[in-house]
């Protein structure tokens, strides 16, 4: 092996210290996810989806096992080391945008490159950019309560992507969403995955955003118990052949 | 995150909610107006006390002809005339001394036209005026031939010019001393109340040898009141002191053991006594205001509580995005000051405004130094630090999932 996989999980789990005793959430999960990958998530609530995404966004480490981001170990790392990690490999997009709504579209977007040292005029520059190819070029000093649900989704991808960072983490980023905007979303995740060489792992509850990805790995009781092509690249198979 | 960065946005966050930042300011507002106030009233207060003592005069022992003891009564100090003119030439020969002025006097009837005046009639010597550090506003002083030849000349105060001559200049003109002629020499210049509350420029002097010998009568020829010994500087103060007992004890052929005749009163140790009487008021006044001071961290306090419940989410974002939770920890500190810092300035000059009112009303010279303004800022930025510091290593100390997930 040349270079570490983007993300490779052994034997990782999670136990939650609870008063009735320990709660396995998430149990022996061994993966591993290249770049350029689009993976899906699925499961049903409390089967440990929640728990895997904080484990990959280094926001939790695990209880077991082992992480390893781009062949860091992030389990021995410290509360600052995690955070510049996150600065600097993952973006994360939300069901609930998490825009800070006293600042305008382009601060939020900003916000990230703050926290890596970036002079603002670089960080302003950076971001018009961004919110240009979500298509926001004519919204850029709105503040988020002046948007839509979809063009504050558009702003909390560009946030994601304003540090370069090869890991996009979204948590039922269309949950709030209707179909149509759904779709935009989707468009423009397929794009970034498609250009950018961006990774993403998406967590959805719906088959039809699941079918966009071309990997779907599946949560139950805290185990994954499938991982495999995607409905839509399934589909795309049985056409070919 | 860089200070600029830091500053920003605490600005912008305070600006959000700005009715509750002055509210918040407001505490501190009152606080240091307070501080700043007090300190200048308690300042001015000193100062008023300051030139009322250096009336007086200054490093100044006042010997007085002490308390006679007859057929086991004890009169009242200085009612019997021990002291002679001669200890005070003899004083005035000891080391350390710069200036003795003996005094005599007694109330007496001034008349000048149709005007008449009752007052106090001081003999005393052409020295005296130098130790009071009292100016003559026209005329001259006593003069060497007018000392020697028990002049007929007055040195009239303030109060009496105004009461017999009203507006116009006594200088030269004659008054009547208990139906005797006076020429009025000098006229002294205000010096306003006494430390006892007495109209010091209610008074005529004259030359001691006039009195003792014209005015007064006195049985004893050269006896005097008392004696007024200025030092060469104030930590000779005590030493002198000892001299003159010394010296006094040995011309009265009074033993180490026996009650003087005469008693030594030290005026500066009244005057520092005073001094440290209004140190002490205007430190309590400091005090006091500075308890609001505190009053005013805790309302920043409670504030910044609320506002890092209320930005839960926003911390969570913020740290999922890369804040560390240094990063947190300064962005709400920096508010907590900046608030305080804002709330010092408006209440300095608050405090400053208050002071001239202050000023006006009472007819005070308070003044606003610039250390209770370096106070004032430094204690703010205290009060900033201490009490910002435990909301804000709230906000660092929560877990970036939770907050996330706060709603």
């Amino acid at each position: 092996m040349v270079t570490a996989p983007l993300i490779r999980t052994l034997h990782m789990g999670k136990r939650y210290k609870l008063a009735s005793g320990d709660l396995p959430a998430l149990i022996d999960v061994n993966l591993q996810i290249d770049e350029q990958e689009f993976i899906a998530i699925m499961g049903p609530s409390g089967s440990g989806k929640s728990t895997f995404m904080n484990l990959l966004g280094c926001l939790d480490v695990p209880s077991e096992g082992e992480y390893l981001l781009k062949g860091i170990p992030v389990s021995s790392m410290s509360v600052n080391e995690r955070a510049g990690l996150r600065n600097a490999l993952i973006g994360f997009v939300f069901q609930g945008y998490n825009l800070l709504p006293r600042l305008s579209a382009v601060d939020n977007v900003t916000l990230p490159l703050v926290y890596a040292g970036i002079g603002s005029r670089e960080r302003e520059r950076r971001a018009r950019e961004l919110l240009v190819q979500v298509g926001l070029e004519n919204y850029m000093d709105f503040l988020p309560a002046q948007l839509s649900g979809g063009q504050q989704q558009r702003v909390a991808i560009a946030r994601a992507l304003v540090n370069n960072a090869p890991l996009l983490l979204a948590d039922e980023p269309t949950g709030n969403l209707d179909s149509r905007t759904s779709e935009e979303i989707l468009a423009i995740f397929e794009r970034l995955n498609r250009e950018k060489r961006l990774t993403i792992v998406l967590v959805t509850h719906e088959p039809d955003i699941a079918a966009h990805a071309r990997r779907l790995i599946r949560f139950h009781d805290g185990r994954i118990v499938e991982d495999g092509p995607a409905a839509g690249v399934r589909a795309l198979r049985r056409a070919v052949s | 995150m860089i200070y600029s960065e830091l500053l920003h946005e605490s600005w912008r966050a305070m600006r959000v909610n700005r009715m509750r930042t002055v509210l918040t300011m407001l505490g501190m507002i009152i606080g240091v107006g307070a501080v700043v106030a007090m300190l200048a009233v308690g300042n001015g207060a000193r100062q008023s006390v300051n030139a009322v003592i250096s009336s007086m005069g200054s490093n100044m022992l006042i010997v007085i002809s002490g308390a006679r003891t007859s057929g086991g009564l004890r009169f009242a100090t200085g009612s019997t005339p021990t002291l002679h003119l001669s200890d005070a030439d003899a004083i005035r020969g000891l080391p350390g001394v710069s200036t003795v002025s003996p005094g005599s006097g007694g109330g007496a009837q001034i008349v000048y036209a149709t005007n008449n005046w009752s007052t106090v009639v001081l003999g005393t010597n052409p020295d005296y005026l130098k130790i009071r550090d009292w100016s003559l506003l026209a005329g001259n002083g006593f003069s060497s031939n007018d000392m020697r030849t028990a002049a007929r000349v007055a040195i009239i105060g303030q109060t009496v010019a105004l009461n017999l001559f009203g507006d116009a200049n006594p200088v030269g003109r004659t008054i009547r001393i208990s139906n005797s002629p006076y020429t009025v020499i000098g006229l002294l210049s205000a010096k306003g109340q006494s430390f006892g509350g007495q109209d010091q420029d209610d008074t005529v002097l004259v030359p001691i040898s006039t009195a003792q010998r014209k005015l007064f009568g006195t049985q004893l020829a050269d006896t005097v009141r008392y004696i007024m010994v200025q030092a060469d500087g104030p930590e000779l103060l005590t030493p002198v002191q000892e001299e003159v007992d010394a010296l006094l004890r040995q011309r009265h052929h009074i033993g180490d053991k026996q009650d003087p005749d005469f008693d030594i009163r030290n005026l500066t140790e009244l005057a520092n006594a005073a001094a440290s009487t209004t140190r002490i008021m205007s430190l309590l006044l400091g005090l006091i205001a500075s308890i609001s001071l505190i009053v005013g961290g805790i309302g920043i306090m409670n504030i910044m509580l609320v506002s890092v419940t209320e930005r839960t989410r926003e911390v969570g974002l913020r740290m999922a995005v890369g804040a560390r939770p240094k990063d947190v920890l300064e962005q709400f500190l920096t508010e907590a000051i900046l608030v305080s810092i804002g709330g010092c300035a408006i209440g300095l000059v608050l405090g400053v405004v208050s002071t001239l009112i202050v000023n006006q009303l009472f007819a005070m010279h308070s003044v606003v130094t610039t250390g209770s303004v370096v106070i004032a800022f430094a204690v703010s930025v205290a009060v900033g630090v201490f009490f910002g510091f435990y909301p804000a290593r709230k906000a660092s100390m929560l877990q970036p999932i939770e907050a996330l997930r706060y709603q």
